[in-house]
């Protein structure tokens, strides 16, 4: 499949300068509240409210983001990267494994294995979450990283893009060696995985992002504040939720929120083809 | 489901290889244990009463008798289909028109892409601060440009009336991107020898879209819908950091109303007990889809 919505510049007609124009400011206007996220959190505490609308600062202050370090950000942080890249890699791993497997490997069970998983993938992790805390603290191991990350490896979604990918694999390049008396094992690590290249990355930055910006499960598991992820510990900026805000308004919440984003958006930007390839392949989300 | 490699089963004769097992027996245990596992366990922990301390109190059908009479139960389920009657269309209609647009691949487009799909990788707490910020009845730039057009500030997230559609706005331009990307992919594979033929025959671009293109992305259109009904049902995060279920459950989902019967009230089986009942909505709203589906494949 060619990449999607990535092509070659039409020229624009006369008559279709008008739409055009529309879909274009849509498009800005999509993007403009992050504009105004990143513009409140660089005004002074006195010029967030103004009665213009300011989308510029007029001046540009970092003390907003340096209130934000008063918080224990950076464990928040350190946890999240801990959290993610270790769910992410077992997950990835595991999962290429496993769709390599049920693509290439006929083995007795393998269709209702699928079938499981497929099945599985259609019902929101939401609905087990109550039974899934319940018995991570019967078993002692709330808040700590075992919790956050344990659950996170069985994401179907991986099994379902590697598998899509072997399916299609061509046949001659493993033959050879195969011929020449190299395990299965070895097979998959040397040619199957490295040539996986594009759901390598699809499915690497997608569970990434997941795992990066999961909400429900690290909130309800974790009870030590030294535990929570970013979104979780930044949550408390939300006037409903914590007190930071009331106590620092909104210029600080925004710097907040701008730390919180740039890890994911960055990514995104990076690997875009990739990702939306990934998306539009699972056509799964969170 | 196609049998690859059977071709190859010929090659390392006819016994049968359980090579394949130890691959995927990485992934299954995990999966089996915190996946699979906690679903079948939730059923049975919502027929009993169980504290974070204590033993499991075998309970029966008392926990779903008490659901089902519960008014809160049922607010959340009604919250929750009125956030699916505004968030499916919005995603469904914006998502479609942007796609359409950005396929055109007027200049700009790969700009426009990707700011259509940039706020579907952030998180629900940098989604639902920005829109607390951007709601704010007095200061909210929201209200500030209604006020333009001579529209009194509305309480988008303080009053009852309004607050399950500002969680919505918020709802639609997180959601937006996995619609979008699913319809551009769909236009892609649309054969233009249709289209030109079409356009050769003198049918204008309404015509065409209405006749040709509409058509082709039925299918997509049905998974989409599909996609982002349950999505909706299974919404919490943005309702957490929004508004947290207030004013007076104004905008409480099921999801929000589990967590908080699990969690501020350490009622787990109760919990449990209204995790099986969302499963079971979410189930009829798949099976429905289904029969539809094949009523409309077969008619």
């Amino acid at each position: 499949m060619a990449e999607v919505g990535a092509a070659p510049a039409r020229r624009l007609g006369l008559p279709d300068l008008p739409i055009w124009l529309l879909g274009t400011v849509l498009a800005l206007l999509w993007g403009a509240p992050f504009l105004w996220m990143v513009s409140t959190s660089l005004k002074p505490a006195d010029q967030v409210m103004t009665p213009v609308i300011e989308w510029i600062p007029r001046e540009i202050t970092f003390e907003n983001y340096a209130k934000v370090f008063r918080y224990p950000v950076l464990t928040w942080a350190l946890n999240s990267v801990i959290q993610a890249v270790v769910a992410t890699g077992l997950c990835v791993l595991f999962g290429a494994m496993a769709g390599y497997a049920l693509a290439r490997l006929p083995f007795p069970g393998r269709r209702a294995l699928f079938a499981l998983f497929l099945a599985v993938l259609m019902i929101p992790s939401e609905i087990a979450v109550v039974p899934l805390l319940l018995a991570f603290i019967k078993a002692g191991l709330a808040s700590t990283y075992a919790a956050l990350i344990l659950p996170q490896i069985g994401n179907v979604l991986a099994v379902y893009i590697f598998r899509q990918h072997y399916l299609t694999f061509p046949k001659e390049l493993e033959e050879a060696a195969l011929v020449d008396g190299a395990g299965r094992f070895k097979i998959f690590f040397t040619i199957a995985l490295p040539l996986a290249r594009a759901p390598l990355i699809a499915t690497t930055v997608i569970l990434f992002t997941l795992n990066w910006n999961n909400f429900l499960w690290p909130l309800l598991v974790t009870f030590d504040e030294s535990m929570k992820t970013m979104p979780v510990g930044m949550a408390a900026f939300a006037p409903v939720v914590g007190t930071h805000t009331q106590l620092e308004g909104y210029a600080v919440a925004m710097a907040a929120v701008t730390i919180l984003c740039i890890p994911s958006i960055a990514l995104f930007l990076l690997t875009q083809r990739h990702f939306i390839q990934g998306i539009a392949l699972g056509g799964v989300k969170g | 489901m196609r049998a690859e490699g059977s071709g190859w089963q010929a090659a390392g004769g006819a016994r049968r290889d359980w090579t394949g097992w130890l691959f995927v027996a990485f992934f299954t245990l995990p999966f089996l244990l915190f996946n699979l596992a906690p679903l079948l366990f939730g059923v049975v922990l919502a027929f009993t009463e169980w504290g974070i301390i204590g033993d499991p109190v075998w309970v029966g059908t008392a926990n779903f008798e008490q659901a089902l009479a519960d008014p809160w139960v049922a607010n959340a389920f009604w919250n929750t289909f009125l956030y699916a009657c505004t968030i499916v269309p919005g995603v469904v209609v914006f998502g479609l028109a942007f796609a359409l647009f950005v396929h055109q691949r007027w200049p700009l487009s790969t700009l426009a892409r990707t700011l259509f799909f940039t706020p579907n990788v952030v998180s629900a707490t940098v989604i639902g601060l920005v829109w607390v910020w951007l709601l704010d009845t007095q200061f909210g730039l929201v209200n500030r440009y209604l006020a333009w057009l001579g529209i009194k500030p509305i309480p988008w997230l303080t009053s009852g009336d309004w607050s399950l559609i500002g969680v919505s706005i918020a709802s639609i331009w997180w959601d937006l991107g996995l619609a979008f990307v699913l319809f551009l992919a769909a236009l892609q594979d649309e054969p233009q020898e249709l289209h030109e033929a079409a356009a050769i025959d003198g049918a204008g671009r309404i015509r065409r879209f209405v006749h040709v293109t509409l058509p082709h992305l039925r299918p997509t259109i049905s998974m989409v819908v599909t996609l982002q009904i349950i999505a909706s049902m299974r919404i919490f995060s943005q309702v957490y950091v929004m508004t947290n279920g207030a004013p007076h459950g104004s905008s409480q989902s099921v999801i929000h109303y589990i967590y908080q019967t699990a969690i501020v009230q350490y009622r787990l089986g109760y919990a449990s007990a209204v995790s099986v009942l969302l499963f079971l909505a979410i189930l009829a709203v798949t099976v429905l889809q289904r029969l539809l589906l094949r009523e409309r494949a077969g008619g």
